[in-house]
């Protein structure tokens, strides 16, 4: 038998333990035995994207229960097999499939908080970047803040949802500041940042998410002001100045 | 590239530890307590982040062995040339002091296990192993060590046994031998493949390192889990891997419940003395 066919049988007895009977025939012995023992390479891939899954998404995991996560992760796997040696990647697609799995319909915020996850899971492995300066920020004048531009760190980015998705995750971490709300119908913004080592989640807004869209878009600090004040006439430009520089959500001026 | 070798870490020697996320606070904090560290690549494949910053700051203090557990170099289709730039991109980061990978498969189009799948040990298995060793030897710019992977099944046509198959990789591609000694006792067990003699049969030259683990007996199979300390019989095993190769630097790994730190530091020391007991026996007989 060719190698690739081999391999072909292989990753079809992996999929599928009724499908084992082609490889079968290659193994030696061609028994019972190996027919068993290829149930530990099945349950190791399953063990993988399971691993890989409650790394991403614990919050997830928290909301539905070990038992229905881990048949979820299942799931999930055998339509969004992993497509790179890199585990960390196998999550990608997870809220779409939350979103469309008849099950999880009684919880209609999980696709957002599974997608609010993987923001925070990229954003571990975000590059690095120098953090700005508080010393630059006191010495430069109104205009000049007005007309620059800034840098974003790379692990900044922020969702809308029409439930409180930031308020969720921040009752399920160990340090939570936050309670779960009684009803989680009410629409909230998150920020996802790394003002340390680790991805933290923060409650945003319209304005602050508006402002931060134009900054990313390499647009001036007047234009984001612009775009803030838009989506809210009560937008407070000093206090999220402050607030963006201790998050680190800024790292360079030009 | 000059440039590049002087900054090139020192060479492993004595022995070392697997680097996992439990130890990372104790490793930081405290001083030089092992040889050397060896991190799974693809745990660092990311940009930045925490994990890179404490092997950034561990690599100050300990030479780094980069092991990589997601390159499936023999898998027919699905073997990816990004994944390898990834790989080629952390060496250039991190200057380890060796790459090391695995003799297996585990990728076919559009989909990717995650696993040590085992090869057959034929011809067009070694002719395959070495085109990807070459391109990955050529890519990283170094020489790389290729491991010996434990397997519950077994092909039944082969050309090769594994020690032969690993000479021939070595002696085709330049490549060293990482001889995982665990996975040979597990395979000893699983499919009744003398472990002593295929050491024995392994071209000392080639052999770069030793890896040692814990393994699970079970009905169904013995599993190379790397979740206990290493068994007495693995230990015999790896006296006759130190009298065969030499002193070659060892590297102690756990991966399921991982224990405190000092378990580890405790096996690795246990490791030392046998390479010490090992230098004496040498040096009475000279």
């Amino acid at each position: 038998m060719s190698l690739d066919r081999l391999q072909a049988d292989f990753a079809a007895a992996l999929s599928d333990g009724d499908a084992a009977s082609s490889l079968l025939t290659a193994l030696d012995p061609c028994d019972a035995l190996s027919a068993r023992r290829l149930g530990l390479y099945r349950g190791n891939v399953h063990a993988a994207w399971d691993k890989a899954l409650v790394n991403a998404y614990p919050v997830v995991r928290a909301l539905v229960g070990e038992e229905f996560f881990a048949t979820l992760a299942r799931a999930y796997g055998h339509v969004h097999p992993s497509a790179s040696g890199d585990l960390n990647e196998f999550g990608l697609h997870f809220s779409a499939f939350v979103h469309a799995h008849e099950r999880t319909r009684s919880l209609p915020y999980l696709p957002d908080v599974a997608a609010l996850e993987w923001l925070v899971h990229r954003a571990h492995y975000a590059a690095d970047a120098p953090l700005l300066a508080r010393e630059r920020m006191a010495v430069i004048s109104p205009h000049d803040l007005l007309a620059a531009r800034f840098g974003l760190h790379p692990a900044c980015t922020w969702l809308q949802s029409r439930y409180p998705i930031a308020t969720i995750w921040r009752a399920h971490q160990s340090d939570a500041d936050v309670v779960l709300p009684a009803t989680l119908d009410r629409a909230e913004c998150a920020l996802v940042v790394r003002p340390q080592w680790r991805a933290e989640v923060v409650e945003s807004s319209t304005a602050e998410i508006a402002a931060l869209a134009q900054l990313r878009a390499g647009n001036a600090m007047d234009d984001a002001i612009g775009a803030a004040f838009d989506a809210d006439a009560k937008f407070d430009f000093a206090k999220t100045l402050v607030r963006w520089l201790d998050l680190a959500v800024l790292t360079e001026i030009y | 590239m000059q440039d590049h070798r002087s900054k090139a870490s020192q060479p492993l020697s004595g022995a070392g530890i697997g680097l996992r996320t439990p130890h990372y606070r104790e490793l930081l904090a405290r001083a030089r307590c092992v040889g050397w560290l060896e991190a799974h690549s693809e745990n660092y494949l990311g940009d930045g982040g925490y994990d890179l910053h404490v092997l950034t700051r561990l690599r100050e203090r300990y030479p780094i062995s980069l092991h990589g557990v997601g390159l499936a170099l023999g898998s027919v289709a699905g073997y990816s040339m990004d994944h390898l730039r990834r790989v080629a991109a952390l060496v250039s980061r991190v200057e380890p002091a060796l790459v090391s990978e695995h003799l297996c498969w585990g990728a076919v189009e559009g989909g990717h296990f995650n696993d040590l799948l085992p090869l057959p040990l034929t011809r067009a298995a070694l002719k395959l192993m070495c085109m990807r060793v070459t391109q990955m030897q050529d890519v990283l710019q170094r020489r790389v060590l290729i491991e010996n992977v434990s397997s519950y099944v077994r092909f039944a046509h082969n050309d090769y046994e594994e020690s032969g198959f690993l000479n021939e990789l070595a002696a085709r591609t330049g490549c060293g031998i990482l001889l995982d000694v665990n996975n040979m006792y597990v395979n000893q067990c699983n499919h009744g493949i003398d472990a002593a003699t295929q050491i024995e049969a392994i071209a000392p030259d080639h052999v770069g390192e030793i890896h040692l683990a814990g393994h699970l007996v079970t009905e169904l199979a013995v599993i190379d889990h790397h979740g206990a300390r290493i068994s007495d019989v693995v230990w015999s095993l790896y006296e006759l891997a130190l009298r065969h190769c030499g002193a070659v630097p060892t590297l102690i790994e756990w991966d399921t419940d991982v224990p405190a730190l000092d378990v580890l530091l405790d096996e690795a020391h246990s490791a030392c003395d046998r390479v010490d007991a090992l230098e004496c026996e040498v040096s009475c007989v000279a």
